[in-house]
């Protein structure tokens, strides 16, 4: 694997939780990576796994779930 | 296959399809005689925003009695491209996620498809026999909620084929033959996948193809050929290639537990092969084993209740547990079937009900009673 991999990661983020971290890094100001793509959903465990294989198909290169 | 406006034509209206159509009995109006009379009359009109067209099972159990040979499947299939241009699509089960797998597939993955081919047997990378291991590596990992290990059927399959003497190539490029993209009409992926296939047997340089799934069998049959004419290999399902090779093979079996048990025919090996024998002539391989044939057996056996991961509905799930009853009401205390497909539904239906039997593939039923 190349040293300059940039992989674009889809994360699915919960309302509650972790899209309220997300989003309390934003006002604060927080650097982090761009290579991630944030989905909020109003919880995790309405993600099935067809919406992660969507995201390999549609071309991501993993794929972060955080509730 | 397109059937021709005279092809149609010469459909005498005799409702045989309809009265034999295990999903006309209770889908209320489905009938596919009524749907080949609303197509003839507007090739165009609302049968492409029907649901109907998309309740059909494709069993063959219409066709295979219509007096005039009219492939009733064949024929809405025809349809269910056009109805997807329209925005009228199927209902996937399990989330649409074996039809996302079957497109990232077609668009091309690094897969680790032979790892479980490794472990189990011996295998090469080219020779003249290919076997087709079709999509069970996928289901295994599906499944796993049912308690299934899918990936044994594979493995057993192996097993017995290295017990007759032969090595076949598994691949790791393999992919899925297209039968369910085909059959919920998205023919671009069916076609995409249909010629990767190819290739990858050619690269083979397989003479035989062994198929491990009577998906794959009747997709090559039926599909493969009619898109790339006579396909220059030979192809065999492994039951009729079991059949032919296991009785002179230096293998014994041995009943651990005499019973008795039934075989559930599936559609595509059944109906659309004619291949009901081979499986029979199998299980009779395996002294102290009485099989007892369901009251719908061969020709007239009841599909498994969903195909192609589309339209999971009550219907199916009544279907399936008339097989259930039918089944121990034949007094047999396991289902032996050959169909991977059909090993998953019997079993969810069995899921949190009363009904005590096994099911269980042909592969691992013989590779268990090896003496
Ligand atoms: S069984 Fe054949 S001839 Fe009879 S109604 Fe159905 S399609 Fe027409
Ligand atoms: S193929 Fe099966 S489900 Fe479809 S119309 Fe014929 S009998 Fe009914």
């Amino acid at each position: 694997m190349s040293k300059d991999f940039n992989p674009r990661i889809l994360t699915f983020a919960c309302n509650w939780c972790s899209y309220a971290a997300a989003d309390l890094a934003g006002v604060s100001r927080f650097q982090y990576p761009p290579n991630m793509r944030i989905i909020r959903v109003m919880c995790s465990g309405g993600i099935n796994p067809n919406y992660i294989l969507k995201a390999f198909e549609k071309g991501a290169d993993g794929v972060l779930i955080s509730g | 296959m397109q059937l021709s406006k005279q092809q149609i034509d010469y459909c005498m209206e005799c409702g045989v399809c309809t009265g034999s159509c295990p999903v006309a009995m209770e889908l209320e109006g489905f009938s596919p005689r009524g749907m080949i009379k609303r197509t003839l009359g507007e090739p165009d009109g609302n049968i492409l925003q029907s649901r109907d067209i998309w309740a059909c099972l494709s069993c063959s159990r219409c066709s295979d009695r219509c007096p005039v040979g009219i492939d009733f499947p064949r024929f809405i299939r025809t349809y269910r491209n056009k109805a997807r241009q329209k925005g009228n699509l199927p209902k996937f089960s399990h989330h649409g996620q074996f039809h996302t797998i079957t497109a990232i597939q077609a668009k091309g993955v690094k897969q680790d498809r032979i790892g479980w081919a490794k472990k189990a047997g011996k295998i090469c990378e080219k020779g003249d026999y290919f076997y087709f291991t079709g999509c069970i590596t996928y289901y295994d990992v599906g499944f796993k909620y049912l308690d299934l290990n899918m990936i044994q059927s594979a493995e057993n399959n192996l097993l017995l084929l290295n017990k007759t003497g032969i090595e076949p190539v598994v691949s790791n490029d393999e992919c899925c033959c297209g039968h369910d993209a085909f059959w919920s009409g998205d023919d671009d992926t069916f076609s995409t996948l249909a010629e990767k296939n190819m290739k990858t047997i050619a690269a083979a340089g397989a003479k035989t193809v062994i198929f491990g799934c009577p998906e794959g069998y009747s997709m090559f049959r039926e599909a493969y050929t009619e898109k790339f004419g006579s396909l220059p290999f030979e192809i065999i399902h492994i039951t009729e290639f079991l059949a032919r090779e296991l009785p002179n093979a230096d293998v014994s079996f041995k009943s651990k537990v005499k019973k008795t048990v039934t075989f559930q025919d599936p559609c595509r090996l059944g109906r659309r092969s004619g291949i009901y024998d081979a499986p029979r002539d199998l299980i009779s391989l395996v002294p102290g084993t009485d099989l007892a044939e369901m009251e719908h057996n061969r020709e007239n056996a009841i599909c498994c209740g969903t195909t192609a991961w589309m339209e999971c509905s009550s219907c199916s799930k009544s279907m399936q547990k008339d097989r259930l009853k039918e089944a121990e009401a034949a007094g047999a205390r396991m289902i032996i079937t050959a169909c991977p497909k059909c090993q998953i539904h019997l079993t969810c239906a069995k899921k949190n009900t009363d009904h005590n039997i096994d099911i269980m593939d042909l592969g691992s039923f013989l590779a268990e009673n090896i003496d």
